[in-house]
């Protein structure tokens, strides 16, 4: 009878030995944005981690900026064991110590990612995205083509751009590049940018209302985010989305682990299950993204996306990438530049 | 009567929001004061360089929008409250005085980004009013209302008329129909009871009605962000994009500091005019 009883006590350790132990009620907290972004980490890494480690995924969200000023109010003991962010905005984390030095030996899976995804040593990227031109073709003259950047100064398309309000980092990257110049000499293409003035039609607050002045005919061509004009083309709005000859500006969201978590094991594992291949491929199909892992199976159709990224070729031809350090402390500058030029005026 | 100190247990609450709003207060206050350190959340040392920045002739333009819009928005909803308050109050039929109570009232529970969506639909490209204006032929082009104080001025309109007509008709239901009827009886016609009698005794509801959309609507912020596109700006609308969008909360809180400045110094000039006005009406 002992020996019977000794046997299943055995069994029962082999079985749980593999999971760590779970104390009841005990989850890992995730800060990320809220809608479908939520549901899309949920479907995928979470998923995943869960599935792994039988730990429980709680996902806070919030707006960016939102977030970012609650975790500097509880620096050290943070609310979230995790944050997803802007790669830019990941960089104020880190500038203000609220991210953990990433240890990429505990991370399998980002062995043989882009280096791109490498932002700062404590956020590293999970997907990718564009902000390039997108236009509705029967809205714009037929004469006028979209093959570099320089097409959005054509005087045949006064009064008909959109460019968002809240981050004139795109424009004004694209504006120093044609003048001979890059983002951390930005002034000399300010007066670029003047010109390009008579052709804007308004700037757009969020994705609703880039998507509302879109299907509304309002302003047929934008500088917008390719996720947005893939969502668009879905509901049958016609959009044309192109990457210009100099590249497509690349917006990369990243995660990385709060200083002062109680679980860091579990924030390491989560982010080897974002990055893993088959998340990474959910999040492609889900919001048709770029992976930021090369082992990801995409689909071919979506992978011929404009602006979704699957090979270091691409990342070398296509992208254009604002260096995210330069850009978290330069946003500031050039908001206020912007504001006082562009929008106000 | 003997004063019950119990009762002063009562104006605790009040006490508490009043030193949270002296607190947030103090903050900005602080915040206006200090150095914006580019990449950084953290503020730096002490300067005045926040202040300096509002010398640029954008800030001066948005100020004056604002008190521009605020000022349209609020005369309009006292024009066009003041008929729908009347009727709520007056209509002999409980139907009428439904209906203007449901039209006047619902669109409150709706929540502002809800109503501006609707009036983009309403003022678009292809919204209902151009559709409209295109199909029966009246115009070949569509109008531009979107990203214009005309579009802005509307959708504010409508987004204060619900406390408009409110305060309108609790002051409107407050006049004694003693004074009308003696007027009446001393051969005043309606319009002459009405412009010498009912309007000066509601001048209260009008003087609060105005004073308080003037207030709310100083601070506006998702309406003209929607409707405005940018190219229509208010003093919220600059605070956030060079203060939450950017990280630069000193240079926000300096826009804000004076904007409640600004709000308060107009209040006390409001308040003190229509005291005048209200005196004369009752005279």
């Amino acid at each position: 009878m002992r020996t019977i009883w000794f046997a299943c006590a055995l069994a029962l350790a082999t079985v749980f030995a593999g999971q760590p132990a779970v104390a009841a009620g005990e989850k890992l907290i995730i800060s990320a944005w809220g809608g479908s972004w939520k549901e899309m980490v949920a479907k995928s890494a979470a998923k995943r981690f869960t599935e792994e480690t039988g730990v429980e995924v709680e996902i806070i969200s919030g707006g960016t900026i939102d977030r970012l000023n609650k975790a500097k109010l509880a620096k050290g003991d943070p609310e979230s064991d995790l944050t997803l962010t802007t790669s830019h905005v990941g960089w104020l984390y880190q500038n203000d110590g609220l991210f953990e030095t990433l240890d990429y030996s505990r991370i399998p899976n980002a062995k043989n990612i882009f280096p791109e995804a490498k932002i700062s040593p404590g956020h590293v990227g999970v997907w990718s995205y564009v902000y390039t031109i997108g236009y509705n073709p029967n809205l714009v003259p037929d004469d006028v083509k979209f093959e570099s950047w320089e097409d959005l100064w054509n005087p045949k398309l006064k009064g008909m751009i959109a460019l968002p309000d809240f981050d004139p980092s795109h424009i004004i990257t694209v504006a120093a590049i044609l003048s001979g110049g890059s983002a951390e000499n930005w002034e000399v293409g300010q007066d670029k940018l003047m010109a390009l003035k008579p052709n804007i039609k308004a700037f757009y607050t969020n994705d609703a209302s880039s998507q509302q002045m879109m299907a509304s005919g309002e302003s047929p061509v934008q500088v917008l985010l390719s996720g947005n004009a893939f969502h668009q083309m879905d509901q049958g709005v016609p959009i044309k989305l192109v990457i210009p000859k100099e590249g497509a500006i690349v917006g990369i969201d990243a995660i990385g682990i709060m200083k002062g978590t109680k679980h860091l094991d579990w924030a390491y594992q989560f982010i080897n299950a974002a990055l893993d291949p088959e998340s990474q491929a959910f999040v492609t199909e889900f919001k048709k993204l770029g992976p930021m892992n090369p082992a990801t199976k995409v689909d071919p159709a979506i992978a011929a996306l404009p602006g979704v990224f699957t090979t270091a070729q691409q990342w070398s031809e296509d992208a254009l990438i604002i260096d995210h350090k330069l850009r978290a402390e330069k946003l500031g500058e050039w908001k206020q530049w912007f504001a006082e030029n562009m929008i106000g005026q | 009567m003997k004063r019950q100190p119990f009762f002063y247990w009562f104006t605790v609450p009040a006490v508490v929001l009043a030193l949270a709003f002296l607190a947030s207060m103090g903050a900005i206050i602080q915040y206006s004061f200090r150095k914006h350190i580019p990449g950084s959340l953290d503020v730096g040392p002490v300067t005045l360089e926040n202040f300096e920045r509002l010398a640029h002739p954008l800030y001066f333009s948005v100020y004056l929008d604002t008190l521009l819009l605020s000022l349209y928005t609020s005369v309009f909803t006292l024009v066009l409250g003041y008929p729908l308050a009347y009727v709520m109050v007056r209509a002999r039929s409980r139907w009428i005085k439904s209906t203007v109570l449901i039209v006047s009232i619902v669109p409150l529970f709706t929540g502002e980004i809800v109503r501006t969506y609707a009036w983009l639909n309403v003022l678009g490209h292809n919204g209902f009013i151009n559709s409209l204006l295109l199909g029966t032929g009246l115009l070949d082009r569509p109008l531009q209302m979107m990203f214009t104080p005309f579009g802005v001025t509307v959708a504010l309109v409508h987004f204060s008329m619900p406390i408009m007509v409110v305060i309108l008709a609790a002051a409107i239901s407050h006049i004694d129909t003693d004074y009308e009827k003696a007027a009446a009886s001393l051969s005043a016609n309606p319009i002459k009871v009405f412009w010498k009698v009912t309007l000066p005794l509601s001048t209260p509801g009008i003087v609060s009605g105005f004073v308080t959309i003037f207030a709310w609507t100083l601070s506006a912020f998702a309406t003209p962000q929607l409707i405005g596109g940018g190219k229509v700006n208010m003093v919220s609308n600059i605070v956030y994009q060079l203060g939450f969008a950017s990280f630069n909360f000193p240079f926000a809180a300096v826009l804000s500091l004076l904007a409640v400045m600004l709000t308060i110094v107009l209040l006390l000039v409001i308040y003190a005019s229509t005291r005048r006005l209200e005196k004369m009406s009752l005279h």
